[in-house]
């Protein structure tokens, strides 16, 4: 029995002094860092070319966990917005991690930095589609943790390859490295990323067409999120759980979650989400054939742009609500929708061309000429000049 | 307590005070729990305390966080050096739900077990041969050769020199604070 017994003295022990300065010189430096390098990284990107961001590099006062973790904040801003950006960025810090002095901090922080550079490089990848390259570098970023207190890195790097995985179709995969990430999170009280992993189950749970387990998997976790205070996630959870509501044909129950997750998303502030949440809730609606409540709810999305003075928003979602006005028959509301779209975008003196395609619209709705095809041939015409803003209208 | 809310707020006294703070914590749970060798378990726990340093703004429960980092560090360990037998790697890998409250329960199981320690060989044997393989009182008398009533009296004395013993290294450890 003696061989299993610590004795008490034993849990009152003397850490070595050399390791308490290690770690309190390390701890005083990583947050001196971070203070200083903020506005550095951020002006270093401002003043530099998009095309010479590579060469940020090699300067001296970006290479440092500071900068890295700027970095890291500037990847994770631009992923949805400007996933090429993001790239680049993650290239930059994958550049300093790698080659910052094996002496310059200990193993285990310099193992960090790198993992998580790599991570996010990952990432990036993932979002433009790359996803065997993102494999690769999810690869890279495990092979730097090779020490046994960073089990909570590893997860946060599984948690990204879990999701990339279900990009590939690989769902076994996906979901034996959730339910493990999931569960080293729990064990460090990390209930924010442990919600994620269950998301992410059941959005697996969504593309494989188990919509009743995705909601019976979600379910629980809306009072992990309530009890740990995460209103975002937990605005995230209602926003799926009305999604697969919706596919199990529960509307009313569907109803809810989603004025659930917009009353969420308004107590953050979130105010666009808000109105993006309403919108993918109204299309979901009419994907499923739910024209009634799909109207509403696009009618409710842009009701809210035009509070915002989102008039460009506005206009293009109310161009869904005329293809759906349509659908159901309601020809002279969308008739009257078309002429009032158009009035609001020549008010903000909105595109030229794009105007003479919806003034091509109502005059066929006022017309009673219009038909579904007619508003998706407008409104695929207004999408393509973004990319080609001299692309000419023609008629249908 | 350190506070553990933010690490931007700390000066250098308390990133030393936090480290002396839960290191024998650390320690204690790794040779304990996981059977980690005792130099290898102060690396392990120095371990954690610098992963820690790469984001404590974002830990919200300090204790959770150091108690998962050095279980999960303990098993990592184990699978690294894959010493262990089939049935014990099984005991390590098990999630242990009294682990969550090990914090109150830690001291006490210390303190609990030394106190066993300073019993006699006869009286740590009773109590193993009851508590620790689960023998029933008439099991107990056949396995020491007396009978049923005097195994219970003598089961009542070792518990109660074990109670005393219990209580004293109690009050020790708080005239130590």
């Amino acid at each position: 029995m003696s061989d299993k017994v610590v004795s008490f003295e034993r849990a009152q022990r003397r850490p070595d002094p050399a390791r308490v300065q290690e770690f309190a010189e390390t701890a005083r430096r990583l947050q001196r860092e971070r203070q200083e390098s903020a506005d550095v990284v951020t002006r270093a990107l401002r003043e530099t070319p998009r095309e010479e961001w590579p060469r940020l590099a090699t300067r001296p006062e970006l290479r440092n966990s500071g900068a890295l973790n700027r970095l890291e904040t500037e990847v994770s801003a631009r992923l949805e917005k400007e996933p090429q950006e993001a790239l680049l960025l993650s290239d930059l810090a994958a550049s300093i991690a790698e080659t910052l002095p094996p002496d310059s901090y200990p193993a285990v922080v310099l193992a960090q930095l790198r993992a998580l550079a790599w991570k996010d490089r990952a990432q990036a990848l993932a979002y433009i589609g790359r996803y065997p390259e993102a494999l690769e570098a999810l690869d890279r970023a495990e092979s730097r943790l090779s020490f046994g207190s960073l089990t909570h890195d590893r997860a946060i790097v599984r948690y990204v390859r879990a999701l990339t995985l279900q990009k590939v179709n690989r769902f076994e995969d996906s979901r034996e490295l959730l339910a493990e990430c999931s569960q080293v999170f729990r064990d460090h009280g990390d209930d924010r990323r442990y919600l994620y992993c269950g998301i992410g189950e059941a959005l697996l749970l969504d593309r494989t067409e188990r919509y009743r387990d995705a909601y019976n998997t979600l379910i629980p976790l809306l009072d992990v999120a309530r009890t740990s205070g995460d209103v975002e996630s937990e605005a995230r959870i209602q926003s799926n759980l009305a999604h697969a509501a919706v596919y199990l044909g529960e509307l009313n129950a569907a109803n809810v979650h989603l004025s659930e997750a917009i009353a969420r998303f308004v107590d953050l502030g979130k105010r666009l989400e808000a109105i993006r949440t309403e919108l993918a809730g109204g299309r979901l609606l009419l994907a499923r054939g739910q024209l009634r409540l799909g109207i509403q709810r696009l009618y409710e999305a842009r009701r809210s742009f035009l509070m915002h003075g989102m008039v460009e928003e506005a206009g293009l979602s109310g161009l869904e609500i005329v293809e759906a006005l349509l659908q159901s028959g309601a020809r002279d509301d969308a008739a009257r929708l078309a002429e009032e779209i158009l009035g609001e975008l020549r008010h903000i003196a909105f595109n030229d061309r794009a105007l003479s395609a919806l003034a091509y619209l109502s005059d066929a709705a006022q017309a009673s000429q219009a038909s579904v095809e007619t508003v998706r041939h407008v409104r695929g015409y207004i999408d393509s000049l973004r990319d080609d803003p001299t692309c000419e209208f023609v008629a249908l | 307590m350190v506070d553990t809310g933010s690490a931007s707020d700390f000066d250098e006294r308390q990133f030393e005070a936090l480290y002396h703070e839960h290191f024998g914590f650390l320690v204690a749970v790794a040779i304990q729990k996981f059977r980690v060798p005792e130099s290898d378990a102060e690396t392990l726990a120095h371990e954690v305390f610098l992963s820690y340093l790469k984001d404590p703004a974002h830990v919200r429960d300090l204790n959770r966080w150091l108690l998962g980092a050095i279980c999960h560090a303990s098993r990592y360990y184990w699978r690294v050096n894959n010493r262990l037998s089939r049935e014990a790697a099984v005991e390590i890998e098990r999630i242990d739900p009294s682990t969550i409250n090990i914090l109150e329960s830690l001291p006490n199981q210390i303190a609990a077990r030394e106190a066993l320690e300073c019993l006699s060989p006869r009286y740590q044997e009773i109590l193993r041969l009851r508590f620790f393989e689960g023998l029933s009182v008439p099991e107990l008398a056949a396995r020491l050769g007396v009978k049923k009533k005097y195994a219970a009296k003598l089961l009542t004395k070792c518990l109660r020199r074990a109670e005393t013993l219990y209580e004293r290294k109690g009050r020790r450890r708080l005239r130590r604070r």
